[in-house]
């Protein structure tokens, strides 16, 4: 799934790992993340749009308005 | 060097003493077997002993998968079993049919463990070589 994470991130100046210990997960889960590897269950999603102060929307883009945009 | 997580610890406390009894087990029951005369229920028992440990580090997989919070991590070891499991079922079916015909002799069947272990294992360095080609970089 797209994401916005290396944006946030960077705009922070976060590194992966930095991202990973705010959200309690491994570097590889951040990495997988950020690359579209791997989808977040929804908990995790939630946790890291909260991180951001965004909704998840604001972080992931939805796979079905993709096509649309 | 990833530090280990808290699960992934337990996991290791846990599996290493299983592994050192077992090697321990199977130089004692060797031992036994070569010096002794062992028959009916005592051979029996001293047979099923080397089994014991090897459960144990099955059931000891299974609370690692359990208590892993990492998510993508647990979803890479149950790919990983899948692929695992999968590979054996095949080797063990291709395996068969040659038996069957005369072809292979009977494997020892207590190999399934390793062999599935080995199994898990290629298909972990296969999905790091696919992520590895996918480009991971930070």
């Amino acid at each position: 799934m797209n994401n916005r994470l290396r944006v946030l991130r960077a705009e922070r100046g976060w590194s992966q790992g930095d991202l990973a210990e705010r959200l309690e997960v491994s570097r590889q889960s951040v990495n997988a993340i950020e690359t579209g590897r791997y989808d977040p269950s929804l908990p995790l999603a939630f946790r890291i749009a909260e991180l951001f102060d965004l909704t998840i929307e604001g972080v992931f883009v939805s796979p079905s308005r993709k096509d649309i945009a | 060097m990833q530090r280990r997580n808290p699960a992934q610890r337990r996991y290791l406390l846990r599996f290493m003493p299983l592994m050192v009894s077992y090697a321990l087990i199977l130089i004692a029951v060797s031992g036994a077997q070569r010096h002794g005369d062992l028959a009916g229920a005592t051979l029996g028992m001293m047979s099923v002993l080397p089994a014991i440990p090897l459960i144990g580090v099955m059931i000891v997989m299974g609370l690692y998968l359990r208590e892993e919070r990492d998510e993508f991590v647990r979803n890479r070891l149950v790919m990983a079993m899948l692929g695992g499991t999968g590979i054996l079922l095949s080797a063990t079916t291709v395996w068969g049919f040659l038996e069957n015909n005369g072809v292979v002799g009977h494997p020892p069947t207590f190999l399934a463990f390793p062999f599935w272990c080995g199994a898990m294992g290629i298909s972990q360095c296969a999905m790091a070589l696919r992520d590895r080609m996918a480009g991971s970089a930070e």
